[in-house]
């Protein structure tokens, strides 16, 4: 109860804090003309920028001591049936690899499931749920380039064997480096066996991932779980020591564990901004409270 | 943050969540007198769980030469540095656990390798601890020290990866007190592969999860010993039950080493965690290198050790290794044989003191060949 009490207040402290509102303009534009996946269309341009700082999260631990990105820039569009929020913040860096001393980019948008009383904006609170939508530069890289592998990291490693693969071509031709199945080629249980994570199909794990982002929800710290059902996409883009990129959904969906949207809403929203770099992970994150959200009417 | 009582540094320690023991606890015994680093277990394990894709490097199971040999880089020094002066009173450690230590913002102290620091996983093998004087020869006694150190995941009471996992994706368990990731949970921060002093937590970076030793649990829910205990060829692993420490059994061959006679001892235990592989130290190795690794209980382990042969309950507790793939929960000494009882009790092992010898005729006429080896 203390805790609770103690992140209400935080809430209060960052409504106060906030001094504008992201704005949702309406756009007039049909379905294919929307920008849900192009952080560069030129319909941006009519979408006003919101600065939001960002704070280092040091609520709980696991914290961020060494914060590396001061703000967040959003933009904001719907047509009605979708909406997009496009996010910009500066990042020297552009990491989109994993291995055990690298970590990806990432951000993430937060809104509540009651528009009224929204919850502690700390990832919610036990029976305060909140809808996250996270994207990640790795999964950006595993749909651009493809699926981030071994291979990708650590092109000269060199293995015999991987039990159970599904290898198209021998491992050994004649003179040349073993044929390295990609991950992907592990079909069959007992090759998905090798893969832990894949197996138990941990939303982390998926080899043939088909958007960068994923729906998540959360009811207080460490209590993230991807949704069943995945409504959301998007795309980010790096370029000139910045990011950019676009998360957008459907305003409505038939999804009880989604945050329904529409014209003329108010509501809240709150950022999550990770920096690779800079080992950012988890909590270890970059973080905007509550900011209040407006969706603009249709016109009459 | 709680407190919890850690028997092996003899007090109070603060843990982030509230003491429970488990039903039982895992608990290992490795004589490094008998390792001669053939590797075996580690293939074992290697070929057993990970042959993977993003296993290339990874071993749950591995054997370093001590003083030098590290499996990740340097594993060991880095955490001594990073706790600074480590100091025992008596029995009772006084200076501050990974837990106590911890930095603001942090739930334990620690230090994630990096890729390179895998890259090599015996580096150092063989590596002796000195230099060996010009003309030296060997007179049976070697003069320059190294000892072969298998490591695998402690099982430890009060884990260190368990506690920093911010998702609570670990958990140990109520029914053998294996430590385990849960892979469907997990998300990949890797708090606990820098929370692990052991760092025995491994990034895998296909499923861009953390994996870790499994304990060999589907053997040991079926009474088996682990893999690795398995096939060690030296015979110098035996794993069983340990009980909490207030209420440990004579009978219980892994009580008797650890609790009644503390011929073994836990591996770093000032780093906090209650570890459960506990090491009968080496005996020829100096005793402050030993002291610092096992703690103030080396030269009461050593000086047992090496009257095990006048000791029958003693001795009979260390021919059971190696010597039955099942689980020896209790023993006993009689006509000069290790006699071990599974959990049901039934008898699982027997171990004469000395085996028969037999001598066979130098000429076998049944085959007509002549034997060189004749015993």
């Amino acid at each position: 109860m203390r805790k609770l009490l103690f992140l209400s207040l935080l809430s209060l402290a960052s409504l106060a804090l906030a001094q504008s509102e992201v704005r949702v303009r309406y756009v007039n534009v049909p379905a294919d003309a929307f920008p849900a996946q192009d952080p560069l269309a030129a319909l941006w341009q009519r979408a006003p920028v919101t600065r939001v700082t960002l704070l280092p999260q040091t609520v709980t631990t696991p914290s961020l001591t060494a914060p590396s990105v001061p703000w967040l820039e959003v933009q904001a569009l719907h047509n009605g049936t979708q909406v997009a929020f496009l996010l910009r913040w500066p990042d020297a860096t552009r990491n989109a690899s994993i291995d055990v001393d690298r970590f990806t980019d990432a951000v993430a948008i937060e809104l509540p499931l009651d528009h009224q009383a929204p919850p502690s904006f700390m990832m919610g609170h036990p029976g305060g749920r909140v809808h996250i939508i996270h994207w990640k530069a790795i999964w950006q890289e595993d749909l651009d380039q493809g699926f981030q592998d071994v291979a990708s990291l650590h092109p000269n490693y060199w293995v015999d064997l991987y039990f159970f693969a599904d290898t198209p071509v021998p491992l050994y031709a004649e003179g040349e480096f073993p044929h390295h199945p990609a991950a992907r080629s592990f079909k069959t249980p007992e090759a998905l066996a090798q893969l832990s994570g894949a197996y138990v199909r941990n939303p982390v794990s998926i080899l043939d991932r088909r958007v960068p982002v994923e729906e998540a929800m959360a009811e207080g710290f460490g209590t993230l779980t991807s949704q069943p059902k995945q409504n959301a996409t998007g795309r980010g883009v790096w370029a000139g020591g910045q990011w950019q990129v676009v998360i957008s959904r459907p305003l409505v969906t038939d999804d009880a564990l989604d945050a329904q949207l529409g014209p003329g809403l108010r509501s809240v929203i709150a950022f999550a901004v990770w920096d690779g770099g800079q080992q950012n992970v988890g909590a270890r994150k970059h973080y905007a409270p509550w900011v209040p959200l407006v969706f603009e009417e249709l016109p009459q | 943050m709680a407190t919890v009582y850690n028997w092996q540094l003899k007090r109070d320690m603060a843990y982030l969540y509230e003491g429970q023991r488990p039903k039982r606890q895992i608990a290992y015994v490795f004589d490094t007198n008998k390792c001669i680093e053939c590797q075996t277990c580690t293939v074992a394990c290697k070929t057993t769980w990970t042959s993977g894709k993003g296993q290339e490097v990874m071993f749950w199971n591995n054997v370093e030469t001590k003083p030098y040999g590290c499996y990740p880089l340097r594993w060991d020094l880095k955490t001594l540095e990073l706790l600074g002066e480590q100091s025992w009173e008596g029995e009772t450690y006084t200076g501050k656990t990974v837990f106590e230590a911890a930095p603001p913002g942090e739930r334990v102290l620690g230090y994630r390798p990096e890729v390179e620091d895998y890259a090599s996983p015996n580096l150092g093998e063989d590596v002796i601890a000195g230099l060996v004087e010009k003309g030296a020869f060997f007179q049976g006694v070697h003069q320059v020290w190294m000892f072969y150190l298998a490591r695998i995941c402690n099982h430890c009471t009060y884990p260190a990866c368990l506690a920093a996992c911010p998702r609570k994706a670990i958990y140990k368990r109520q029914e053998d007190g294996i430590v385990l990731i849960d892979q469907s949970r997990c998300r990949g921060y890797r708090e606990c592969v820098k929370a692990c002093p052991y760092k025995r937590v491994f990034f895998n970076m296909v499923t861009r999860i953390s994996e870790k030793c499994i304990g060999c649990y589907p053997l040991v829910e079926q009474g088996e010993q682990p893999r690795c205990v398995q096939t060690c060829i030296g015979k110098i692993r035996l794993q069983g039950w340990l009980s909490a420490p207030e209420a440990p059994r004579r009978d219980n061959p892994i009580d008797y080493l650890v609790y009644v006679r503390k011929v073994a001892l836990p591996l770093y235990p000032q780093f906090g965690l209650e570890p459960n592989v506990y090491y009968i130290p080496p005996v020829h190795v100096p005793r402050d290198f030993l002291v610092q690794m096992f703690g103030p209980g080396v030269d009461a382990a050593i000086a047992a050790y090496r009257a095990a042969k006048d000791d029958p309950e003693l001795l009979g507790a260390l021919l059971l290794f190696g010597n039955t793939p099942r689980i020896v929960t209790s023993y006993k000494v009689q006509d000069q044989q290790a006699i071990g009882y599974d959990e049901a009790g039934r008898e699982v092992v027997r171990v004469p003191f000395q085996e028969p010898v037999y001598i066979r005729p130098y000429f076998d006429a049944e085959r007509g060949v002549y034997r060189h080896n004749i015993t």
